[in-house]
């Protein structure tokens, strides 16, 4: 096969999943009540950040334990763009995701030098410190308080077209778009020259570098592309309502990597799993224990402790996770 | 990086999910939601888990006794009040979310006496645009209250941060006006709040050197003795705390520990009560004895009698109430139980005072209109009006005893009232209502 009919290939499946995503929770949503929708939303917004997780650490093996940080970088970004330059919201989702590529590039450069428990503990301090300096530096970034910023109200124009909707449904159709340009992203990425790229330098730097591989210059666009995930999903988050650093805090960033890790590093169908999982849990855990009349005192802990049982047994007894289950039953049946 | 066949799979694997938890589509209601015939829905958000959650976590349930109660009575008009809870641990991104599902499954009528400032701000906004009414919040930011234009629905259920920050700043500079006085405050909306009180009173601070702050939330995992350190190599002999009950007695064991002994401590109301300071210390290993001796000195002030006041007959009715109806984990009688049971006694008189024909829109016109005559445990009114929809304004200034009983200073009750502006501060001849013999308001 030529190397444009490939391109050509991958680039129309991408298309196709992209849309077949797009349609798929459109038409979800439409089976929802508006708390669901807005579930919703948070899952389109969330599979953002966790396919940059997919890129990081299932194609190019680079761990993190920031990614909420860079998400802060992206919400605060687009906030103050916002805020204090009164730009549109839409321009400043765009440009958050520049703000926080150029951050990733910082971050990059200095990662590309570390690997392992080196690289999870200098992003976790990350995820730590950017907090703070949205504190120290309070008259600009709005200290503890935040930035008040929101998607405001479906246009007119929308409601002509559709009919009356609420302010859930709303903020899916905003998140939407960016969820499924991003998956089209992420896919495209994946599949073509530059995603195998990224899985030699994964699976065998040696190799990949006698292959003519600059591991380095690799490591840092890694970086640089997942960042700009990670910081376009932080400018979603933050316009549900609020910018501020109780709104990352440093468990977003160990629940977007527990999303990785259920539904599968190494997948992209894992990620979307795995999403769902983390938001979805929580309120279906909420049901059962108000069913069963378990004691709020035991309930409110229960959904962290199931997601965290469920990381310590995919991480045990199933390291690929959900996808990686779903290709082994697959396989087994094959044969 | 394999796609096709299992991305479909997953995507369908992640509907199933999502179905799950989908709970059935209610009928479309034909008034205002969360009320009907025979009930009337209120939602709260809370810390219930989390470093911020000690003490605040038992106020729920105290207004959930009381409300039971009013059931037990006959509700009213016949409706019973329900409180839908949720735990959004006191993080913006978990108070949105909830927010949501406590209007759009929950179908609350209205917000009622959500805790905490800095979680609250990333929803009023949202709150107050789809018009439901937002009662007697557990925030004493003035910011909330002071621009009823800016959010209309918005009622508070604590006097401001300000207000009490410059009754208790007056009567700290004039008592100690030969004392260096330095303050520890959570760097939110509810610190800044108070040490502009503070500034109004006359009571000025240094920056990294009598002025202290830390990130609310951090005090659990980080503590709080860089700050401490600084005030004690400061010389600051009076340290106010501006800040929630768990940094309080994280900022008392700190000091214990560094040595440092300040000749008096004064506490924000919200941050000093008792029984959630021996708790947190008791926890820590520290014996009762030793946390009621390191509390006893404590300058604080309230808005209504002390928990300890068994002679106080709202302090009676309450305290045998919460005895008989209290189903929580930890019905200990103390401030966070008062609180819950006074706010609850004064969303039941705003919602008998609406009367039978119940709608947002009346609540809250009510609440402008009568508020301020609405009668409570408070020694001070509510200054709820069209132009401000701040809380209580008034408070007395009390100090700790070996008992850990506030009590008032030289045995004499005097409540001070002023505005969270820059009006003076004066006495307040506001005298409060009698408590029916049932416990239940009556209105007009």
């Amino acid at each position: 096969m030529s190397k444009r009919r490939e391109h050509k290939i991958i680039g129309l499946r991408s298309t196709l999943l992209s849309i077949a995503l797009f349609l798929f929770f459109i038409l979800l949503s439409q089976q929802f009540d508006p708390y669901n929708q807005s579930q919703l939303a948070n899952i389109a917004t969330l599979l953002i950040a966790v396919l940059s997780i997919t890129l990081l650490t299932g194609a190019s093996g680079q761990i993190s334990l920031g990614q909420g940080a860079i998400m802060a970088v992206g919400g605060y970004g687009s906030a103050l763009l916002v805020t204090r330059l009164g730009f549109s919201m839409w321009i400043s989702f765009i440009l958050a995701i520049f703000i926080s590529a150029l951050f990733g590039l910082f971050l990059g450069l200095a990662a590309a030098r570390l690997s392992g428990p080196y690289l999870a503990g200098t992003t976790l301090v990350m995820a730590l410190a950017i907090p703070s300096i949205a504190v120290r530096f309070e008259s600009f970034f709005s200290g503890d308080v935040g930035l008040s910023v929101d998607y405001g109200m479906p246009p007119v124009w929308l409601t002509n077209l559709v009919g009356e909707i609420s302010i859930e449904e709303w903020s899916l159709y905003v998140v939407l778009p960016f969820t499924a340009a991003a998956l089209f992203a992420v896919l495209n990425l994946s599949n073509t020259r530059t995603g195998r790229t990224w899985r030699a330098v994964r699976d065998n730097e040696v190799s990949a570098a006698l292959s003519g591989i600059n591991i380095q210059r690799t490591k840092v666009i890694v970086f640089v592309c997942a960042s700009g995930l990670a910081g376009l999903a932080g400018a979603l988050y933050g316009f549900r309502g609020l910018v501020a650093p109780s709104v990352y805090p440093t468990d977003l960033s160990l629940t977007l990597l527990t999303a990785a890790v259920i539904g599968g590093l190494r997948s992209i169908g894992g990620a979307i799993f795995g999403t769902f999982a983390i938001v979805f849990l929580p309120d279906l855990i909420e049901k059962i224990t108000k069913n069963l009349a378990i004691p709020e005192t035991i309930g409110n802990y229960l959904p962290a402790l199931t997601i965290g049982t469920l990381l310590l047994l995919t991480v045990i007894l199933n390291p690929r996770g959900a996808a990686g289950a779903l290709e082994h039953i697959r396989h087994r049946k094959k044969h | 990086m394999n796609l096709r066949k299992p991305l479909i799979l997953t995507v369908v694997a992640s509907a199933l999910v999502g179905s799950l938890a989908i709970s059935s589509v209610s009928a479309s209601a034909v008034s205002d939601p969360g009320v009907s015939a025979s009930e009337i829905v209120l939602g709260m958000q809370l810390p219930q888990t989390g470093a911020a959650s000690p003490g605040y976590n038992k106020v729920d349930d105290a207004a959930r006794a009381y409300f039971d109660y009013v059931n037990s009575k006959g509700g009213v008009y016949g409706r019973n009040i329900k409180l839908a809870v949720k735990d959004d641990t006191y993080k913006a991104g978990l108070t949105i979310s909830s927010a949501s599902k406590l209007i759009n499954e929950d179908k609350i009528f209205a917000f009622f006496g959500s805790i905490g400032t800095q979680t609250h701000v990333s929803v009023i906004k949202d709150i107050n645009r789809r018009k439901i009414p937002d009662i007697f919040v557990n925030s004493g930011y003035s910011g909330f209250y002071t621009d009823p234009k800016k959010y209309p629905t918005t009622f508070g259920g604590l006097g401001t941060y300000t207000v009490e920050a410059k009754i208790l700043g007056k009567y700290l500079k004039e008592k100690y006006a030969d004392k260096k006085i330095g303050v520890l405050y959570q760097s939110d909306d509810f610190g800044r709040n108070a040490l502009a009180g503070f500034a109004t009173a006359g009571l000025k601070f240094e920056a990294k050197k009598t002025s202290a702050s830390f990130v609310a939330g951090t005090q659990g995992s980080i503590g709080l003795a860089s700050q401490l350190s600084q005030l004690k190599e400061n010389g600051v002999e009076i340290v106010i705390i501006a800040a929630v009950s768990s940094a309080t007695a994280v900022a008392y064991a700190t000091a214990a520990q560094l040595g440092y002994k300040p000749s008096k401590w004064a506490v924000i109301s919200v941050g000093a009560d008792a029984t959630t300071f021996q708790t947190i210390l008791g926890a820590k290993g520290v014996p009762a004895a030793t946390s009621a001796a390191m509390l006893a000195g404590t300058i604080s002030a309230s808005h209504a009698p002390a928990p300890g006041e068994a002679d106080d007959e709202f302090v009676k009715a309450f305290k045998k109430i919460n005895d008989d109806f209290n189903k929580g984990p930890d019905k200990r009688w103390d401030n966070n139980v008062m609180q819950g049971m006074n706010i609850a006694y004064l969303a039941t008189e705003a919602l008998l005072g609406v009367g039978k024909d119940l709608t947002r829109a009346k609540l809250i016109a009510y609440l402008e209109n009568n508020g301020s005559k609405l009668s409570s445990a408070a020694f001070a009114p509510l200054g709820y009006s069209k132009t401000t929809h701040e809380a209580f304004t008034g408070f007395w200034i009390g100090q700790y005893d070996a008992t850990t009983l506030l009590a008032p200073i030289d045995g004499k009750r005097v409540v001070y009232t002023t505005d969270s502006g820059s009006g003076a501060v004066t006495v307040s001849n506001y005298k409060r209502p009698a408590i029916a013999a049932d416990a239940l308001p009556k209105v007009a």
